[in-house]
């Protein structure tokens, strides 16, 4: 599941093992002459007691670094003749503060907390405000000091202010760092155990970790201030025992429960802490189990472990992590239960899932079954891992070339004076090159006669075409007894062991390559630490050789070969003609029905019987729907279709098809339970697709979209472009003209608007009392809100008028709402004639033939591109009508929308076939090119159907009004919102009524207060206004009347689709851009507003190599990438690009600010506007504001990456909420949902003309940036 | 998990080119009628692939044998409708492979003390959906059987009867399931016959005492310690290296037995 969970041990000789979740060789972690004794984990963070009775952290597997923003706001007075000066009054902040004033932040005061720590570049000013840029020195205005501060200097401005910012960056990831001892003189007082948790401490901040300490001497400590962005914490802070207890052992759980053993072996249990107490109240006692005594505990979120002297395993009923805060019988539990198997060592990890190491043979076993109903799991399984060859502990040692270098540059240290020079050198030229350098980029090449003097005994062990080389004979590893204060124990290097730790912790690593080195050898484990593994239990790594192991051997085994061989050769041995054999079993359609209830637009519904009739061989299939009394209602062709989703509300399974030619357009099923509700979407989804004949990858030509309820869609054009006739270098297409009502007027969509070379045919025949018809060719429908909505076509490029009364034809053209001067000419027909009329539009304008004789020419007064339909109206009957095209022709009822498989909420795509998803939950996931998954099970192969997870937080609001008698109560006003609302207040949500969509989803959480809120809160949670909709502050003052609280719990969907985890940095937004070469531009915006993008991607390597990280301005929240121009939107709505990113420097060299675009375009947008997100084409960018609206920033080249002007689409008053653009096409999502294609775009004319209606089901993203 | 698709889409495929020929007492018109030539099923039940034939032959024979029920005979030995048909064909020319397969169709003197009387094809469905249980009570106690819905059960019998490969597996899939953490079946659905039809069926376990996988050469040592044989089934000779649960997952009958010859 999580791609690079792993799990830790230590053999028998103090060495260090992770066995990674998606391998099954144990890697061992480079050996630097020091043994450890314990270990704890959580992902990304180790936390372990050295052979030297010392404290080591290890962090590792973040993608991209830990970095920190220090920002210090300089502080002017406006004094008389001095002018603004750093001297400030008496009762005035710092001269550099904190934002609110409160602290002292002077530069040079600011300093690295350890020297784990590095800064990157200068203190830099900030030269934006709110997005506004600032002058160069960056300085905003005010009044006095807490005052709203502006960027004019104005005549009561008294006191200015500036930004400094500086990011430092953890620069020791991938190495062991000591810890600060506790005295001087390190052995003092050595440390015996210690135990990180924490990471699920209900109602805390996110990132916050607890680790607890043991020392010799038997004292606790808590090491104070850890967190993911401090991860070695501030300092150990003592925590007092009861008397005569001597602390052997600490566990942490993730919800922060501390238990720890006494060398009597009894229990003792910390009660009351929270988020707010992280050291607790008091140490409570636990009796024994059967008075035996127990020498290892460990806590999980839900469950503790405990093994005992005699081997024996015991699990502790009733232990409630969530409660574990507030409640002593939640925090001690209820009772012992002995489980069967004996142990000597126990680790819980995630999820409660349970790793031992045996008494016997000494093997980690893996307790399978365990789940959050069955918390004791079912039977020990042991892990049968390979094991790589021992590098340090026997004569062969051995260590891949990629670290080798590396390697030596942490001996250094201890070498003579030449190396130290290098080893200068190395850090220098490491400093000036950003945050995130590549790995093996490092530019110091140790010198030949460093190599020869550190690699003596050289062994090239050429197995895997790397060559490997012997270690250092003795490589010592920077011990903590010589050291004052938190230092790194080595040489502070962001990637130094690569072996242990791909980067990328390796989808398409190549395990058969590297086997060779691993062998399978018994090892001995005294310490297992599961904290940071993430085992799925449903389908449980490649660890046991009684799982699927033996699936995989049994496809290539020489008696299913055989089997297979005999099979297939069974009737080869037929001497006669089989051809003249009938078949016994004839090729039949097959039906299927059900009860279920069609739902109306206005969520009404009624009974009725859907019936589907299948004939594979013909591939043919209707559905029918019938009233509960078997009378039709109607039936349609299955291949009318052109979507199928799922529109479920919770209790209400639902599916939704799109079938354009029908009068309802969409038909909503809603199904007696979930299972028949997904059985018809599957059995609908796979006949459809075989009546398009889809099967097999779609081409990178596709669109992409992502519906409200996180399924994929997928169109792709290459079936229809393969089939598409072509005749004379046009396309044609015919339109159905079966009972159209001419007289009243038809109008039909021409879908590649007219340009030069297209043409129109219609045939028909006049009836006997005709007066007049016309036929127009015009652009689009203008909606105008008026008095009411109208609707009028303003734009008539071609009218077409054939007047009997008046005895002439007349030709116009209507320009902006007014006719211009008419052409006249003699009539051509007679009433009741039959006729044909042909227009062919040229450069220079439309030639017109009536009954295959040239009639007349009409010089264009305005651009044929405008048109984008045909409207025909008088007495008449049509009998067909051809448009033809130069170029393919598809209408939104021939596309359609195949159902991928999968649960997200982004989907990017680019040429080369590379797309990119991401979750709700800000993970990153890699479309494989299968089909199927979760409710779409069994449709495609089963290849690339990875499961996938998925968390979303459901948030409701308590409101309260204060009362003079009874304070803050839950009786609000009669016109106040509900007590227990949605945000907005005008929805009623209760905790109670909160229900789950579908089976697929579980609550992982209960209701829980969110101290987190946007605005701050009070201890409670509640934050306070004046009234219901004003903003909400976290201090009660007078004036406050409401308050409100939110309330949040999450749910996890599991599914499966063809997607797999890319990683596990979390994004917010990313782009991708393939140009003509193979390397694909990745970029994206991770959560944290930082810009990152990612190297090697290639079409082969769709999830690349590592993230390179670029700093950024601001926070940032939105990205584009194309032909190496990179546009991003900044939280404040800023637009940027990067400047100078060429093919060399990938990385460019600044941001730089875009000008604003203006925010009151149409006429209902009034209120300013910035930019929420943005899609960048080769020639311009379409840009979506935040009143969403429609901006586009035109004539962008290389040279000019930041284009040259802002355009507005005004042609129509509703909003958006995604858009997405390559070239000549852009289509967008509209804040209804529905998908929308812009039509008319040309070189010229990058505005285009009219959205064309594509699919009218709710829709939240598209992306059409394929080729 | 019966995931090995190659080799079950190939059992699926297995077919049998059968020539029916009518039996001259039964034939009452002066010309001769044609000999039926048809490609059956390995896995399916005559009565599911008769009707054509049926038809053909009915002009032919005398009209008060029309409605008397249909019966075969390969060699003089009638034929039990309630085996699969590729069954049949290994149990009687396993060792002597004969193609096209030709057998006497018979509308009259019915071997009542041989066969089992079959009116019509919900006949067959019962007895199909009986072996089919009765395979799952000894693969999984019964309980995917009873878990299943009456609509599960019918796709089952509609995807054999009509050969729908993927219609069958969509259920059978559950079928082959095992119990817990892959362990394997508690018992293998085997029947084992011997050359004069004879049927062996015992519990037989997929594991050996030991916990490994049971292969056919320990099963052959098992049942038949005396003197060693060849098993046969879907005309194939089994490897004896095979192991047993694999084999039950993939070369099962659809009525979820394992139906082997002796030879």
């Amino acid at each position: 599941m999580s791609s690079n969970s792993l799990l830790f041990s230590i053999n028998n000789e103090g060495k260090v093992y992770a066995l990674p979740t998606n391998g099954s060789c144990w890697r061992e972690f480079m050996y630097l002459g020091l043994e450890f004794k314990t270990l704890s984990a959580v992902p990304h963070f180790l936390w372990a007691v050295g052979g030297d009775r010392q404290i080591y952290l290890h962090v590792h597997g973040l993608e991209i670094p830990i970095r920190v923003k220090e920002e210090s706001y300089e502080n002017e007075r406006w004094l008389p003749l001095e002018g603004f000066t750093g001297r400030l009054l008496p009762t005035d902040r710092y001269h550099f503060s904190s934002q609110d004033g409160t602290k002292d932040r002077s530069i040079d005061c600011i300093r690295l907390p350890s020297m784990a720590w590095q800064w990157e570049g200068d203190w830099q000013l900030e030269l934006t405000l709110d997005g506004q840029p600032l002058d160069h020195d960056g300085w905003s205005y005010a009044v006095d000091f807490p005052a709203q501060f502006g960027p004019v200097k104005q005549w009561k401005s008294c006191v200015r202010r500036r930004k400094w910012i500086r990011y430092r960056k953890f620069s020791a990831m991938n190495s062991w760092c000591a810890i600060a001892p506790l005295h001087k003189d390190p052995t003092q007082e050595p440390f015996i155990d210690v135990s990180i948790g924490g990471n699920q401490i209900p109602y805390a901040a996110p990132g916050a970790l607890s680790v607890w300490a043991i020392t010799a001497q038997g004292r606790v400590m808590y090491r104070a201030g850890v967190s993911t962005t401090s991860p070695e914490g501030l300092k150990w802070i003592n925590v007092s025992i009861p008397p005569n207890c001597d602390i052997k052992q600490i566990s942490v759980g993730p919800s922060g429960l501390v238990w720890a053993l006494l060398w009597s072996g009894r229990a003792i249990v910390r009660k009351g802490i929270s988020k707010d107490c992280p050291t607790g109240e008091a140490w409570l006692e636990v009796k024994s189990p059967n008075e035996t005594k127990l020498t290892v505990v460990s806590v999980g979120r839900n469950v503790v472990w405990a093994v005992s002297a005699d081997t024996r395993v015991w699990f502790r009923k009733g232990i409630d992590g969530n409660a574990s805060g507030c409640s002593e019988m939640a925090a001690m539990g209820n009772g012992w239960l002995e489980i069967n198997g004996n142990m000597v060592h126990i680790s819980v990890g995630i999820n409660d899932q349970v790793f031992a190491i045996g008494g016997s043979n000494k093997s980690v076993y893996w307790r399978s079954g365990i789940n959050t109903t069955e918390l004791t799991g079912k039977r020990w399984r042991m892990v049968q891992a390979n094991m790589q060859v021992s590098r340090t502990s026997s004569a062969t040692s051995i260590v891949s070339s990629a670290s080798n270098q590396k390697h030596q540059s942490l001996s250094l240290l201890n070498e003579n004076t030449l190396e130290l020079k290098s080893n200068i050198n190395l850090r220098n030229s490491w400093e000036e090159s950003h945050s995130a350098p590549i790995e093996n980029t490092l530019p110091l090449k140790p010198s030949k006669e460093l190599k020869q003097k550190i690699s003596m005994n050289i062994e090239n062990m050429d197995m895997t075409g790397k060559s490997y080389e012997t270690t250092l004979k003795n490589p010592r590893a920077w011990s903590p007894v010589r050291s004052v204060g938190s230092v790194v124990g080595m040489e502070a290097q962001p990637d130094s062991d690569s072996s242990v730790f791909d980067l990328d912790s390796g989808m398409f690593f190549d395990e058969e390559v590297s086997q060779t080195a691993w062998g399978t050898c018994d090892v001995a484990w005294s310490f297992v630490a599961s904290g940071a593994c993430s085992l799925d239990s449903v389908q449980p790594p490649h660890w046991f050789s009684d799982s699927q192991n033996v699936h995989n051997t049994d496809i290539v085994a020489k008696w299913r070969l055989q089997i297979l061989d005999e099979l297939k050769t069974r009737n080869n041995s037929l001497s006669i003609d089989v051809t003249k054999f009938g078949i016994a079993i004839e090729e039949k359609g097959w039906t299927r029905s059900c009860e279920s209830r069609k739902v109306n637009y206005n969520n009404t519904s009624e009974d009725c019987i859907i019936s589907l009739y299948w004939h594979a061989s013909e591939n043919t299939g209707t559905m029918s729907v019938f009233q509960p009394d078997g009378t039709i209602k109607f039936i349609f062709n299955l291949s009318e279709v052109t979507s199928i989703t799922s529109c479920s509300e919770p209790g209400s399974p639902r599916i939704s098809l799109t079938i354009p030619t029908q009068s309802s357009q969409i038909l909503k099923i809603q199904f007696i339970s979930e299972m028949e509700q997904e059985e018809w979407l599957n059995v609908l989804v796979d006949i459809i697709s075989q009546i398009y004949g889809l099967s097999g990858r779609p081409s990178d030509t596709s669109v992409w979209v992502v519906t409200n309820s996180g399924d994929v869609l997928n169109w792709d054009p290459a079936p229809a472009l393969l089939t598409a006739e072509k005749s004379a270098g046009n396309y044609t297409k015919e339109f159905q003209l079966f009972g159209k009502d001419i007289q009243k007027g038809y109008t039909c969509m021409l879908y590649n608007n007219f340009p030069p070379g297209s043409t129109l045919k219609v045939a028909g025949c006049l009836f006997d009392d005709i007066n007049r018809f016309h036929l127009n060719l015009q652009g689009p429908e203008i909606v105008k809100q008026r008095h009411k909505i109208e609707s009028e076509v303003t734009e008539i490029p071609f009218h077409f008028n054939v007047r009997f009364e008046e005895g002439a034809v007349v030709c116009n053209t209507k320009k902006s709402g007014h006719w211009g001067p008419e052409e006249r000419y003699q009539l051509p027909l007679i009433p009741g004639q039959e006729f044909t009329i042909k227009i062919l539009c040229d450069t220079a304008g439309f030639t017109v033939t009536v009954n295959d004789k040239h009639f007349c020419f009409f010089k264009h007064r305005l651009s044929p591109e405008n048109i984008t339909s045909v409207n025909i109206s008088g007495p008449l009957k049509l009998f067909n009508m051809e448009y033809s095209s130069t170029s393919i022709i598809i209408g939104p009822d021939e596309m359609f929308w195949k159902m991928i498989g999968g649960y997200l909420r982004k989907v990017e795509c680019c040429a080369n076939n590379i797309v990119w998803g991401l979750s709700h939950d800000h993970r990153a996931w890699v479309y494989t090119g299968g089909w199927g998954g979760g409710p779409l099970k069994g449709l495609g192969s089963t290849d690339g159907i990875h499961t996938m997870t998925d968390t979303q937080t459901y948030c409701i609001y308590e409101n309260q009004r204060w009362n003079p008698l009874s304070g803050y109560t839950s009786t609000g006003l009669p016109t106040d919102r509900y007590m227990w609302s949605d945000v907005t207040g005008k929805y009623k949500r209760t905790r109670e009524h909160t229900k789950l969509l579908s089976r697929h989803w579980h609550w992982i959480s209960e209701w829980m207060i969110d101290y987190n809120t946007p605005g701050g809160v009070d201890s409670d949670g509640w934050q306070y206004a004046t009234d219901f909709p004003a903003p909400y502050h976290g201090k009660k003052i007078f004036t406050d009347c409401v308050r409100r609280r939110r309330w949040y719990r999450k749910a996890q969907i599991n599914t499966e689709g063809p997607w797999i985890r890319a990683g596990s940095t979390a994004l917010l937004d990313l782009s991708l851009w393939a140009g003509n070469d193979k390397d694909v531009s990745v970029w994206a915006v991770t959560l944290g507003g930082e810009v990152i993008y990612k190297t090697g991607v290639t079409a082969a390597t769709p999830v690349g190599n590592h993230w390179e990280h670029i700093n950024s301005p601001q926070a940032l929240v939105a990205i584009t990438v194309c032909n190496n121009i990179v546009w991003v939107v900044g939280r404040k709505a800023e637009l940027y690009y990067r400047d100078g990113i060429t093919k060399e420097n990938p990385a460019g060299t600044s941001w730089r600010l875009i000008e604003a675009p203006k925010g009151n375009i149409g006429s209902s947008h009034k209120s300013g506007a910035g930019a929420k997100m943005v899609s960048l084409s080769s020639t311009s960018a379409w840009v979506l504001l935040t009143n969403g609206g429609l901006a586009v920033r035109t004539d962008i080249s290389p040279l000019e990456p930041c284009g040259k002007q802002w355009k507005y689409i005004t042609d129509c008053d509703v909003t958006y909420k995604h858009i997405s653009c390559k070239d000549q096409e852009v289509w967008a999502v509209r804040s209804d949902g529905s998908l929308h294609r812009r039509l008319g775009l040309t070189a010229d004319n990058v505005l285009g003309v009219a959205w064309q209606l594509i699919l009218n089901v709710p829709c939240v993203y598209v992306s059409v940036r394929g080729s | 998990m019966a995931n090995d698709r190659e080799v079950l889409r190939e059992i699926w495929d297995g077919k049998l080119p059968v020539c029916f020929q009518l039996d001259q007492e039964e034939i009452m018109e002066i010309q001769q009628p044609d000999p039926f030539y048809v490609m059956v099923p390995r896995l399916s039940y005559f009565p599911l692939v008769i009707d054509k034939m049926k038809r053909h032959f009915l002009r032919y024979i005398s009209q008060e044998n029309a409605d008397n029920e249909m019966w075969m005979d390969y060699n003089g030995q009638p034929l039990k409708w309630h085996y699969p048909i590729g069954f049949l064909y290994d149990l009687y020319c396993g060792n002597d492979p004969q193609t096209p397969w030709t057998l006497t169709v018979h509308f009259s003197k019915f071997p009542g003390n041989i066969l089992l009387h079959c009116p019509n094809k919900d006949v067959v469905e019962a007895h199909y959906m009986s072996t089919v249980k009765e395979a799952d009570v000894l693969k999984h106690r019964g309980q995917i059987m009873s878990a299943m819905q009456k609509k599960d059960h019918n796709q089952l019998w509609l995807g054999l009867q009509n050969d729908k490969f993927d219609q069958f597996w969509a259920i059978n899939r559950r079928l082959m399931e095992s119990h817990g953490d892959n362990d394997g079946f508690k018992h293998i659905p085997i029947r084992i016959y011997a050359e004069d039809g004879t049927c062996t069926q015992r519990l037989i376990s997929p594991k050996n005492i030991d916990g490994s996988r049971k292969i056919i050469q320990q099963l052959i040592t098992e049942l038949y310690p005396e003197k060693p044989v060849k098993l046969r089934t879907h005309g194939i000779t089994i490897p004896l290296d095979t192991p047993l649960q694999w084999l039950s997952e993939h070369l099962s009958y659809p009525d979820n037995f394992l139906h082997i010859c002796v030879c």
